[in-house]
């Protein structure tokens, strides 16, 4: 069989504009089996289109997408896929063991459903009615349903949105318990933490396309090795996105950040200008890895 | 898909507004229609043959408000990422609407034979029951299709004009005679007329009219083809 072969996910040129905007924008993206990936990017990168896309509820309007090399509805057809939908509410007048039960049971090989509510945490609700839950519960029941059909590859999208804390940690061990069955895993977040902590590979999309695809650690390499901070004392900042391996240049009120990719080199160049103030220097934070990788060209143009 | 029935059919028990609004209605309304008056035996049976197709009316219409609830939740979405064809989907659906009519004719008939008395050859209930239970599939259609076009707001003031419109107008709630002529044949070419007539033909001892048989499978068609289009413009969205 030559399927088995194929990614759990591929998108190829991938394109879908909505009127004059294109939500994603020649998505280029491939996802091996049992991998878990998150898809990290802001409100409005294309993260929910690129879902929609996947899952087969919409169809881009140039390139291809593919899930286990065939088109999406077929693999959904198939029961090799299953979903956490990020505007789905409780279903009313029904419990929780009926509503998963009644999912698993459209599947080929479907878990057992106390199985399934075991997995997402909520086993003690199975005889609850699903409209009587509160936020996080609920957020878990929509998991169970996903897993519940024992599908290869499960989608969630934003699955955290809403939660607190606690019933966050919660959740996203339940979702490492999933994937440690050799499942395929995607999530998409724009909590930097929860990709960096859950899944193996960071893919960032920004403006419907992918800008930066590896580890927590590459992601932060590659977004632009350190971070040299200093006081200004009240001199200005012309000529510092000059000094050597300088790449960007932000003024915190009277403290400089120079985000850098020789730490050595910027700091020997300041010392030489007697600008040492408080001189703090750390490696670049995901977050700044992020805001370096997905920032509009022409922004880092203005300094 | 008869799992999927059989999951709707139970969510549409358990609303209580449902049980009171399509069951427990039309039978209060029949008592208290048929009660306040002279005792008239003839009316008592018109009457409940009305206030049933009134009920499964009701019923069908109803479909609309549970499309539309579980298309604003995300379920129907998430239906959609199961393998559980669309085609299964909405063919269960429109047969959970033909399902949970039936409580609603058998509430008023037992009503009827019960507690009004209302006496008639033993072989006419069950096939005015069933004839009733056809005959409300057209309704289920405009339900499904305003369920499926609309969002949850304004559905319910469309669903609620279509259901009460339809409802008085073809004279399941007063007779059509107290209506002016013109009226009365407007109301000829309503769906409920020809609805509550099937029924009452059955009681009085003849077949259904064969007109009256021809304007309901027109209507079928008519809003059929409505349930159908608004289904698949919906489906893109959903």
């Amino acid at each position: 069989m030559k399927t088995t072969k194929a990614p759990a996910v591929s998108f190829t040129g991938a394109v879908k504009t909505f009127g004059e905007v294109r939500a994603v924008d020649g998505l280029d993206l491939e996802i091996g089996a049992g991998e878990t990936v998150a898809l990290l990017g802001r409100n409005g990168a294309g993260k929910s289109t690129a879902i929609a896309l996947l899952l087969g509820l919409d169809e881009p309007d140039e390139g291809h997408v593919e899930l286990f090399g065939t088109a999406p509805q077929t693999a959904v057809l198939a029961g090799r896929v299953g979903a956490m939908l990020q505007e789905g509410r409780a279903v009313p007048r029904v419990t929780v063991a009926e509503l998963v039960g009644f999912v698993a049971g459209r599947y080929p090989e479907p878990m057992a459903v106390p199985e399934a509510l075991r997995l997402a945490g909520i086993e003690e609700l199975a005889g609850r009615r699903v409209d009587k839950l509160s936020g996080g519960q609920t957020q878990r029941v929509r998991f169970a349903l996903a897993l519940a059909g024992n599908p290869a590859l499960i989608v969630l999208d934003e699955p955290t949105a809403a939660l607190d804390v606690e019933a966050r940690h919660a959740f996203w061990a339940s979702m490492r318990a999933y994937a440690q069955r050799g499942h395929t895993v995607l999530f998409s977040t724009h909590y930097l933490e929860e990709a960096d902590a859950n899944a193996d590979r960071i893919v960032m999309i920004d403006h419907g396309r992918v800008v930066a695809d590896g580890s927590g650690e590459e992601l932060r390499r590659a977004g632009g090795g350190s971070l040299v901070c200093f006081d200004l004392a009240g001199r200005g900042t012309e000529g510092l996105a000059l000094l050597p391996g300088v790449t960007t240049v932000e003024v915190r009120g009277d403290r400089a950040r120079l985000r850098t990719e020789d730490s050595d080199a910027t700091v020997m160049a300041l010392a030489a200008m007697d600008a040492v103030r408080n001189l703090e220097v750390s490696p670049a934070s995901l977050d700044d890895a992020f805001m370096a990788l997905t920032a509009d060209p022409r922004d880092l143009e203005r300094v | 898909m008869w799992d999927y029935l059989r999951l709707e059919v139970k969510r549409t028990l358990r609303d209580m507004r449902f049980v009171l609004g399509t069951v427990a209605m039309p039978v209060l309304m029949y008592l208290l229609f048929t009660n306040l008056g002279t005792d008239d035996g003839t009316w008592k049976t018109a009457s409940m043959v009305g206030m049933a197709a009134y009920g499964a009316l009701g019923a069908a219409m109803n479909t609309a408000g549970g499309v539309a609830e579980d298309r604003a939740i995300g379920w129907l979405r998430q239906l959609r990422i199961t393998p559980m064809t669309p085609r299964q989907g909405v063919t269960a659906r429109a047969l959970t609407g033909a399902v949970t009519v039936l409580p609603a004719i058998a509430a008023v008939m037992l009503a009827g034979g019960l507690v009004n008395g209302v006496r008639m050859d033993a072989w006419k209930w069950p096939v005015i029951a069933v004839l009733l239970w056809l005959g409300s599939l057209p309704f289920t259609m405009l339900g499904l299709g305003n369920g499926y076009r609309m969002t949850s707001q304004a559905m319910g003031g469309v669903n609620m004009l279509s259901y009460l419109g339809l409802a008085v107008l073809g004279g399941l709630w007063f007779p059509v005679q107290l209506f002016p002529e013109w009226l009365q044949h407007v109301s000829a070419f309503t769906p409920t007329n020809r609805f509550a007539q099937i029924g009452r033909s059955v009681a009085d001892g003849h077949a259904p009219s064969l007109v009256a048989l021809g304007v309901l499978t027109g209507w079928l068609l008519v809003f059929g083809s409505y349930a159908v289009v608004s289904y698949r413009k919906a489906a893109r969205t959903i």
